[in-house]
């Protein structure tokens, strides 16, 4: 798109308050990368340890939900010819006065989007205490495989971490497909 | 022979000690890897043949400075089972290690702490 200004672009970032912004593939090793990223960034903006570690947590957390959840994947082929899959979506973080948001947003299938609008408006029910007590049940919980049933403990951890509910919305795209956009608040 | 593994931490994954001869395990630094199972996976397979034996004492140093909903998960499961072993003449003591304004890892301690009976689980505080 040739006609695309990076400026006007830029200008808007700035009177919505987003100071990062992110939208492209996916991957663990990526994660890392961002992770490392986002730390300086902290580090600069000298925040308490609590309000650092618990946006770092929710970013975390968020990027490894969409690792499992997104649903729109690109194909990419290394230099030793492995393609490898990646997940896409798109990360927003900002700040308005002292309050942080972090704003996310994939593609995923139906039946992911029933599971995650169940987990969240469930979560949302819960106070802090009732977080702390649900997350510990699913750390005891037996099935050793954290990853198996997908992002349960994750999502409860960024419930816990946030100053808000967890803000979503679902958007259809076309057969089998939702756009899944989520914000929290720091 | 007994078992030793020393891993360097990477942006993602903790440095971790395991010196069997002195009934020694460490871990820092910060750990979310995609598939924590896997990433801990060596750990777990010595532990289960090692609280099997008869070890005497057992340290475990943990000062994560940032763990992952699903490291924690691994961890805990590891603990659980090391409350399960430290019994008839089988010593362990944890100290989970933490940074006195980390909020977070201080409460994470706590709620381990509520759980585990045999072994002897220290929520260690430490000025920075």
């Amino acid at each position: 798109m040739m006609d695309f200004d990076v400026l006007e672009f830029s200008k808007m970032l700035s009177e919505k308050k987003i100071t990062v912004i992110y939208s492209g593939p996916i991957w663990a090793d990526g994660v890392e990368g961002m992770a490392e990223f986002l730390q300086r960034k902290l580090d600069v903006d000298n925040l308490s340890r609590t309000v650092s570690k618990s946006i770092f947590s929710v970013f975390v957390e968020q990027m490894h939900n969409m690792l499992m959840y997104s649903a729109e994947k690109e194909i990419f082929t290394a230099e030793d010819d492995d393609d490898a899959v990646l997940s896409k979506g798109m990360f927003v973080m900002g700040k308005e006065g002292d309050t942080y948001f972090i704003k996310t947003g994939n593609v995923v299938t139906d039946y992911s989007a029933g599971v995650l609008k169940e987990r969240i408006d469930y979560l949302n029910t819960l106070d802090k205490q009732g977080l702390r007590q649900y997350f510990k049940e699913k750390q005891r919980s037996d099935d050793d495989n954290p990853e198996s049933k997908g992002a349960g403990m994750g999502l409860i951890e960024i419930a816990r971490r946030s100053s808000s509910k967890i803000n979503y919305k679902f958007t259809p795209q076309g057969e089998g497909f939702k756009y899944f956009s989520m914000s929290v608040e720091i | 022979m007994s078992f030793y593994m020393e891993k360097q931490k990477t942006g993602s994954t903790p440095y971790i000690l395991i010196d069997e001869s002195k009934g020694y395990m460490k871990m820092s630094g910060k750990s979310f890897p995609e598939k924590a199972l896997d990433f801990f996976g060596e750990v777990i397979t010595w532990l289960d043949g090692y609280l099997a034996t008869d070890f005497g004492e057992f340290l475990f140093d943990f000062a994560m400075e940032y763990h992952n909903s699903s490291t924690l998960k691994v961890i805990t499961n590891m603990l659980m089972k090391m409350d399960e072993c430290a019994v008839s003449g089988n010593k362990i003591t944890v100290n989970w290690i933490v940074a006195e304004d980390d909020e977070i890892m201080i409460e994470s301690g706590e709620d381990i702490q509520e759980d585990v009976h045999n072994l002897t689980f220290n929520v260690v505080v430490v000025d920075e």
